[in-house]
């Protein structure tokens, strides 16, 4: 079991969501509306009048075997047009209920 | 849930709203009524009282006053004016506009119930009148007939007047100079004398031969009879035959003494269209009626009875209202159409997308019909005034919808899904396009709180492009990020790119615009000092300019129409005058080819009625309405056309006093007429000084028209009797006077009958015996006695010069100068006039001021000024808001100067002439030009906030929102640019507001793109270009921290 945490321009919510039902992934937990900013490239996304794009933020935990696609699709999604961004991060999960 | 969001979630919905908003439009369009101006009621009411027998002075002392006094305290009154002529007492009631007039109406009755017990016993009721717009005529026809003439009264009233009644929505057809038929018994003087008769003698055996008497029942055997004894004229024939009375044992017939003349009433009155006898008829309509629609039905009616007409009777239009209303109704939708073109291809330029432009030009029908729904909701029609609006408005409302979706397809080129993109496209701006349309409200709004006359205009304005741009800017937030996440498409990297499409031809040359004028904005904000200078001197230069831009107040139109007031020596017989009339109209037939058509009326008619109170007529005046053909079929307008005539009508020497108009006095058109006001009790002393003035106005160049109120003394013959003398012959003044009016005006002895009809039978002397004064006084009359006297055995005939008319205003004696200002402006003829005044010598009992359109003018242009003011600072507030700063809208502000500066540039050099229209023009163009501010200074500060130099944020935000502010410029510009150009019916009235727009933001939108930024640069330099020091003072205490790797 791997949690995988995706982070994406709004604009991208369409996209996402496809992506999710593509690999045949069916639990999220998803924030709409989050702020945040890239490390290095990425533009600011504070929903306000300067930088008024905001992201949505979702974590999924899913089977070992369907994070290489997710990333793969991520990576596919990010290569449109870098400018609007999606990252995702991929960390262990110990235990669930 | 934001609104753009539901609106693109909810699609079928939001296109069921707006379908529903197109819909009702539609309907509104179809169902609104057509006119030429919206329904007004000028607030006038008039006092009219009769006093048989007083003179002008003593009418004015004994009933003029008193009612004005009276009056002077009624609510809401704005002015009072008077006139005094023998007989009658007008008081004239001027109205504040917002008065309510049947509450005026009553009031003004209440007050004159407490006047009737001052007024002299003989005085009638005084009667309240009040003016209505349905009371002008609508329609003018001019019937013209030979050998049916006599009888064209009862043809036309059976045949034409009838059946044109029946039509829904008439309010009256009325005929003028229709003559009337008449059976004349013209008695000899000397063989009345001869035979020992009288006129009275005469009329009354007349009177009682013409009679029919019902005289009981009669019963026969079953039958009941009536019994009539009928003695009435069958035929005038009969009359001749009459015996009026025996002399020597021998009957006198009338015939002897007597000519029997059945024919048409002696007129001093003769109506002419193009040179043949007829009369004019009229025809007005129902307030709130439809004139195009009711000037359709008359004419097809006329049609219809056209064939039932002996054949030389002719009904030809002299003023069809509907025409002009037609025209110009045709003309502006036309403007429309242009406008809406020229939109789209500006859009379609910039865009370079079909499916954009498509979704963008959406917006304007639908903002545009709501406009129409509004004019529906208040009862409004569909007018120039109404669609000139519209046509103001349709540059406007597609500007929030190209913001809107400039932003989509940004986001969508970047790769966005259009449904994404349009939700979070349109919440990146969907607040300042709120804030741009509430600048345009803050102009607009302001308009619609004008009064009076301007406010008529000017409230629809406001109202229609208020509601115009609101809508527009809640389609641009709703249907436009719909339709753009429905129909906009992400374009693949890899598409072919066209070698002549779009891309390689017009975008190539916007990108190289783009970097010119980056380069140009770069090289500016480094030389700030000079372009701040530069622009100074522009500015310091268009004021130079605008001192030879001359002033008006309102544009005359080119109605067609030129009428002619042609005044004789006061006196002037009817036969005389018309002769001079009939030497005009074939000058004018001959030299002008325009005229289509001639109709004169010369001398009164004293049917006239109520007309006779809007138009001046005497035996020795001639009103001659000239029609010409359409505007599009001849070269020379009425201004010109007017111009020759009264070169021409100055080489008639017998001619002393000429008008010559081109405006029918109708609302706007009332041009600019410009009033000397002389106030003064004592008539000599205003009399030197009006001659005076009115000399010196001669030498004034473009100083036409001169009338002046106070008319020349009228000649009058009076009889003045002996007292005793008349008591020695046991008579009295009423009897000789009776007896006087019998043998000069005529006796009416009875009717003759025939068809149902009943025609006078008039007796009185023949006109060969009352032409001279001696012949005057030879008349004889019967004493009680049975005695022949003459009229010279009890006073004189004496030849007199009665007084003229007095006229006050605001309860002073006063004479005023009109003055038509032609081809010069208001303003400077003014000036002029009021220098010309200033060397008068004036008595210190008299006042002189200069009144009129000019006054007008002055409090229109002063309400103007007001008025910018409030917008400006309503601009302001709303921008300080949107920016929550006070010098960003200052910033922006420094581009209204020079919309102002553009203006005068373009009115100067269109040869405009600065009217109220032009200022209103200019005060629309603080909102649109503040929008293209806004749009700067919104991205400049978004750059900075991103962290960008000031320097580097200027040039960037310049060159990314050229393209906007260009288009949404382009599109007012172009939108107004065939209402500055078009020639067609009515268009004078809006094409200076087009000139004053164009040239005003082409020049302020090239300024706005340096000075704007400049300013900017300006202004920040102190306080927002060190905020990052600022902030970091206040931390302080995280100095010691290792930075990292920026230092």
């Amino acid at each position: 079991m791997k949690a995988v945490f995706i982070v994406f321009n709004q604009a991208n919510t369409e996209r996402v969501e496809f992506l999710l039902d593509y690999v045949g992934v069916r639990g999220f937990t998803w924030w709409e509306s989050v702020q945040g900013r890239g490390t290095e490239t990425g533009e600011p996304r504070r929903g306000t009048h300067t930088w008024p794009e905001m992201n949505s933020a979702l974590l999924t935990v899913v089977p070992d075997d369907r994070v290489d696609a997710i990333l793969e699709g991520i990576r596919k999604i990010d290569h449109i047009n870098t400018e609007v961004g999606v990252k995702a991060f991929v960390w262990n999960i110990e235990n669930g209920y | 849930m934001s609104i753009y969001k539901s609106a693109v979630e909810k699609p079928i919905t939001t296109l069921m709203f707006f379908v529903a908003v197109l819909v009702l439009g539609v309907f509104s369009l179809i169902q609104l009524p057509i006119d030429l101006y919206p329904e007004i009621e000028p607030p006038y009411i008039s006092v009219m009282t009769t006093y048989s027998g007083a003179s002008a002075a003593d009418i004015e002392v004994n009933v003029t006053k008193l009612i004005e006094d009276r009056l002077a305290s009624v609510d809401k009154l704005k002015e009072i004016t008077s006139s005094s002529y023998d007989n009658m007492s007008v008081v004239s009631l001027e109205f504040q506009w917002d008065a309510n007039l049947d509450e005026a109406v009553s009031d003004v009755r209440n007050a004159l119930d407490w006047v009737l017990d001052a007024l002299p016993e003989a005085a009638d009721r005084p009667n309240v009148f009040k003016f209505n717009t349905s009371m002008m005529p609508i329609l003018f026809y001019s019937v013209t007939a030979n050998s049916s003439y006599s009888g064209l009264e009862k043809i036309l009233d059976q045949k034409v007047v009838n059946a044109l009644n029946r039509i829904d929505g008439i309010g009256s057809v009325s005929m003028n100079g229709a003559p009337t038929r008449v059976v004349y018994v013209d008695m000899d003087q000397s063989k009345m004398d001869a035979y020992n008769l009288g006129v009275e003698q005469v009329g009354n055996v007349i009177k009682a031969e013409n009679l029919d008497m019902p005289s009981g029942n009669v019963k026969m055997g079953t039958e009941d009879y009536q019994l009539r004894v009928e003695g009435e004229f069958d035929e005038s024939v009969e009359i001749a035959e009459l015996v009026v009375g025996s002399f020597g044992g021998k009957n006198i017939y009338l015939k002897d003494i007597a000519t029997v003349r059945d024919t048409i009433k002696d007129l001093s009155f003769d109506q002419r269209v193009n040179g043949r006898q007829g009369i004019t008829m009229i025809v007005t309509k129902q307030s709130g009626a439809n004139t195009v629609k009711i000037a359709g039905a008359v004419r097809r009616e006329l049609q219809k009875i056209a064939p039932t007409l002996p054949p030389d009777v002719k009904i030809e239009e002299i003023f069809d209202s509907s025409t002009f209303i037609r025209n110009s109704v045709s003309n502006l939708s036309e403007t429309l159409m242009y406008e809406f073109i020229f939109v789209v291809v500006v859009v379609l330029f910039f865009l370079g997308r079909w499916r954009a432009t498509l979704i963008i030009v959406i917006t304007i029908p639908v903002s545009l019909l709501s406009a129409f729904i509004y004019l529906m909701m208040t009862g409004n029609s569909i007018n120039i005034i109404s669609l000139s609006s519209i046509s103001i408005a349709i540059g406007m409302v597609v500007d929030d919808a190209i913001v809107v979706l400039e932003n989509i397809s940004r986001h969508v080129g970047r790769g966005s899904s259009p449904r994404e993109a349009s939700i979070y496209a349109t919440n990146e701006v969907w607040l300042s396009v709120i804030a741009t349309t509430l600048v345009i409200a803050a102009v607009f709004v302001p308009l619609t709180t004008i009064s009076g006359m301007m406010g008529v205009m000017f409230k629809q304005l406001g109202w229609i492009v208020t509601i115009a741009t609101v809508v527009s800017t809640v389609a641009a937030i709703t249907i436009v990020p719909m339709l753009s996440s429905k129909f906009l498409k992400v374009r693949p990297a890899n598409k072919r790119v066209m070698r002549f499409g779009y891309v390689n031809t017009v975008g190539r040359f916007l990108d190289v615009f783009d970097r010119a004028y980056g380069r140009l904005l770069g090289w500016c904000v480094t030389h700030k000092k000079v372009v701040v200078v530069l622009a100074a001197a522009v500015f310091a230069l268009s004021f130079y300019v605008f001192g030879m831009v001359g002033s008006d107040y309102m544009p005359e139109t080119d109605q067609g129409r030129v009428t002619v007031m042609i005044e004789l020596q006061t006196g002037t017989r009817v036969e005389e005058t018309m002769k001079t009339v009939r030497s005009f109209e074939r000058l004018v037939a001959e030299k002008y080819p325009e005229v289509a058509l001639t109709s004169a009326a010369t001398g009164s008619n004293d049917q006239g009625g109520v007309s006779a109170l809007f138009t001046t007529n005497g035996s020795h005046i001639s009103n001659i309405t000239f029609r010409l053909h359409e505007r599009s079929q001849r070269k020379r307008d009425v201004f010109e056309l007017a111009e020759l005539m009264r070169a021409d009508l100055k080489k008639y020497p017998e001619v002393i006093n000429y008008n010559v108009s081109t405006a029918d006095g109708g609302l706007m058109g009332g041009g600019s007429a410009l009033q000397v006001e002389i106030f003064g009790y004592d008539f000599d002393k205003t009399n030197r000084v009006t001659a005076d003035i009115r000399r010196r106005l001669d030498s004034i160049k473009g100083a036409e028209n001169i009338q002046v109120s106070r008319k020349n003394d009228r000649p009058e013959l009076k009889v003045r009797f002996d007292k005793e003398k008349l008591m020695r012959h046991g008579l009295n003044s009423a009897t000789v006077s009776a007896y006087v009016r019998n043998r000069v005006d005529g006796m009416v002895a009875g009717k003759l009958r025939e068809e149902g009809e009943e025609y006078d039978i008039i007796v009185r002397l023949n006109e060969d015996s009352r032409n001279t004064i001696r012949k005057l006084e030879e008349m004889t009359m019967l004493t009680p006695q049975g005695k022949q006297i003459r009229l010279r055995e009890l006073g004189r005939v004496e030849e007199h010069w009665s007084p003229p008319n007095i006229t006050r205003k605001r309860k002073e004696r006063i004479v005023t100068i009109d003055v038509t200002p032609v081809g010069v402006p208001l303003g400077t003829i003014a000036q002029q006039i009021q220098a010309e005044i200033n060397k008068v010598e004036i008595p210190p009992e008299v006042l002189v001021r200069i009144g009129g359109s000019y006054e007008d003018q002055q409090e229109s242009f002063q309400s103007l000024i007001l008025l910018l003011l409030l917008s400006i600072l309503l601009v302001f507030i709303v921008m300080a808001s949107q920016f929550e700063s006070f010098s960003n809208p200052l910033v922006i502000m420094f581009s209204i100067p020079f919309s102002f500066s553009g203006s005068f540039l373009a009115l100067y050099l269109t040869g405009t002439t600065m009217n109220l229209i032009a200022a209103l023009g200019m005060v629309l163009l603080v909102g649109v030009v503040v929008k293209n501010g806004i749009v700067l200074v919104d991205y400049m500060n978004l750059m900075r906030d991103r962290g960008m130099k000031l320097n580097d944020a200027i040039v960037v935000s310049g060159r990314s929102r050229l393209r906007p502010v260009l288009m949404t410029a382009l599109t007012t510009i172009l939108g107004m640019l065939p209402m500055a150009l078009s020639a067609g019916e009515g268009s004078e009235i809006w094409a200076p507001m087009g000139v004053a727009v164009i040239g005003g933001l082409t020049f302020s939108t090239m300024i706005t793109l340096i000075i704007v930024p400049v300013m900017y640069a300006v202004v920040s330099k102190s306080g927002e270009r060190d905020k990052a020091r600022k902030v970091r003072k206040r931390f302080r205490f995280m100095d010691n921290l290792d930075s990292g790797n920026q230092n």
